[in-house]
């Protein structure tokens, strides 16, 4: 693997999508919209109930209790509100992580399904570029503004919601450990297998506007893995949590394969160009 | 060495036989035209050549090198102007030229001076930093090859290119290929349609039909093999009504006769011999004749005739006599 051409295709990749006002807004708004809309929708009615007039209903279960009075020490004495509050932004933290999953989607339409649909993809194929250096190029031109985009909206999200739910529990509940592995670990996977699967996506559309509705097969999949991640670690444990990496770990590792097979030249050819 | 060397070179798409027995010796130092209509496998046969497609059957070698396990090399210091070469659109030209010139590891110090010593050359300078998608249809197709060359291969493929230029910007790729051939010993395989090109430029030409060769040598030896399909033309001051009874009776063939422009063309069997008596039987029997031009073929009624389109009088007249 040359990595100079490596990185001359991700230096191309970035200037293409930034001279693109649909994917550079998506690259700044889809953030935005996640970290600061929805958590302001969903948390701000239930912080501006006033305490006094708040129903609390029954008592969570012991599992809940177990699990966050980890994450916020005085969780007994949090009032009912403030802990309603703590687990919806945890679970409106998903939300955070949809990011990695759906801007990769829209930039490697772009940068694949682009190629193809503007015909640029054969002078690539017969210039020395090795499949796996192609592949791990667009894995990684994809890469780059998803983990920015994640960690920007991560930073704001934690911003918001700190800012809210402090006054109830009088402790910081962001950036916790959880989230970080989140952001650090499941983020970036989840990226990488969600550019690889748009490549395999790549053979059977011939326009980026395709790419786009057939994009949805990618990000729900991956939606259902990562909630389901999330509630695995609720539920269950850390253990679980690793587990989860190392199936993320083994499904990339054979994603790329698989992607690599995609840009094999007699059949690139045949289906990209 | 042999630039390209072919054997048995076939291709097939499910029942088609796109490419079918190729035999290709291609020298260094060569300009060689693939010619062909629609369809008849340039492109494919190009395409393997560069390790795009696989072929089915046969194999080849390029630069000495086997198609079948060197293509990363082949790749490297082959050039190849595909047949549809797009820019990225939304870069300028010099970031186009110098993405691929990192993909083929041209050394960083001599990427700007080569990008601006090419762009001259191709007469473009003055698009050098605007974007790609500005630049028209001719200029993009002259920066496409303009990278298909960028990083001085020693064969360059050229699939079409200049089927989208102007007759002066044709002119310029056509200086600057013979100029690389004869000062740099590069060897150039051109995929085209322009007959006249072709016949300028190639030291050899091939005719491709249904992925089959069937002709090949130089413009000068492929004419010298219809020399005798040389079309004589005779052209009168008044026409007389008798002019096809006195080709008849001297067994001459008529191909064409125009009693507005008062012109016959004739073949004639022996040129060299027949000739000067035609002319002096004309004269005796008071033709008024203004002018005798003989009309050799041109590589584009060869390959006509080679890849057997409808239309070509020599064709009909043939059919007559059988
Ligand atoms: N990927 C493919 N799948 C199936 N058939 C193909 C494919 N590529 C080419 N063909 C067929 O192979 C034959 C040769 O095509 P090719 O593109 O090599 O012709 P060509 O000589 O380059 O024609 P043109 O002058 O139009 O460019 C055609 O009949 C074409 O339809
Ligand atoms: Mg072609």
């Amino acid at each position: 693997m040359d990595l100079g051409r490596v990185k001359a295709i991700v230096k191309k990749d970035l200037r293409e999508m930034f001279k693109s006002k649909y994917i550079l807004s998506a690259v700044i708004g889809m953030p935005i919209l996640f970290a600061i809309f929805i958590p302001l929708s969903t948390l701000y009615p239930l912080v501006a109930i006033d305490s006094n007039e708040f129903e609390g209903g029954d008592e969570f279960p012991d599992y809940f209790k177990d699990l966050f009075s980890q994450v916020i020490p005085n969780w007994d004495s949090t009032g009912a509100q403030g802990q309603i509050l703590v687990i919806m932004s945890y679970i409106m933290y998903i939300v955070v992580l949809l990011i990695p999953i759906i801007l990769p989607a829209v930039t490697a339409s772009e940068t694949i399904i682009g190629e193809k649909e503007r015909k640029t993809m054969e002078a690539l194929l017969a210039s020395p570029l090795s499949e796996a250096e192609l592949v791990t190029g667009k894995i990684l031109s994809s890469f780059i503004p998803s983990v920015a985009g994640t960690a920007f909206a991560a930073i704001i999200y934690s911003l918001i919601t700190n800012i809210m739910i402090y006054p109830f529990t009088n402790s910081l509940l962001f950036l916790d450990a959880l989230s970080l592995v989140f952001l650090f670990v499941i983020a970036p996977l989840l990226s990488i297998l969600s550019v690889e699967l748009m490549i395999l996506i790549s053979t059977r559309v011939t326009s980026v506007r395709d790419a786009y509705q057939l994009g949805s097969l990618v990000v729900l999949p991956l939606m259902m893995l990562i909630i389901g991640i999330v509630v695995s670690y609720f539920f269950i444990s850390v253990i679980a949590l690793i587990g989860a990496v190392a199936i993320l770990l083994t499904l990339c590792a054979i994603f790329f394969k698989i992607a690599t097979n995609v840009f094999d030249r007699e059949r690139a050819i045949v289906k990209l160009v | 060495m042999l630039a390209v060397e072919t054997k048995n070179l076939t291709k097939m798409f499910h029942k088609l036989k796109a490419v079918d027995g190729l035999n290709l010796e291609i020298k260094e130092a060569e300009i060689y035209s693939l010619l062909g209509p629609n369809g008849s496998g340039k492109t494919t046969t190009v395409r393997m050549l560069t390790g795009l497609l696989r072929p089915t059957i046969g194999g080849a070698r390029v630069l000495g090198l086997d198609i079948s396990d060197n293509l990363q090399e082949i790749r490297s210091r082959v050039g190849h102007l595909t047949e549809t070469p797009a820019l990225y659109e939304r870069l300028t030209v010099r970031q186009n030229l110098d993405f691929f010139a990192k993909l083929y590891k041209v050394p960083e110090t001599e990427i700007k001076p080569r990008i601006e010593e090419i762009v001259d050359l191709f007469e473009l300078p003055e698009k050098l930093d605007e974007p790609a998608g500005t630049l028209s249809k001719g200029m993009k197709q002259k920066v496409a090859i303009a990278r298909a060359m960028f990083h001085e291969p020693e064969l360059i493929f050229l699939d079409e290119p200049t089927a989208s230029l102007s007759p002066e910007s044709a002119k310029v790729i056509r200086e600057q290929i013979i100029k690389l051939v004869k000062k740099e010993k590069r060897t150039f395989f051109i995929c085209t349609h322009n007959l006249s090109e072709a016949e300028r430029l190639s030291s050899r030409v091939g005719i491709i039909n249904h992925g089959r060769l069937v002709a090949q040598g130089s413009p000068g030896e492929l004419r010298e093999m219809r020399k005798d399909e040389t079309v004589t033309v005779f052209r009168f001051s008044t026409w007389e009504s008798n002019t096809k009874e006195f080709f008849a009776d001297m067994k001459i063939e008529i191909v064409e006769q125009n009693q507005e422009q008062k012109y016959v063309s004739v073949i004639i069997k022996d040129i060299e011999k027949q000739t000067p008596s035609i002319i002096n039987s004309l004269t005796k029997n008071n033709f008024q004749l203004v002018e005798v031009k003989h009309e050799f073929p041109t590589l584009e009624r060869i390959y006509l005739e080679f890849v057997e389109l409808e239309g070509v009088p020599r064709e009909e007249n043939n059919m007559e006599e059988s």
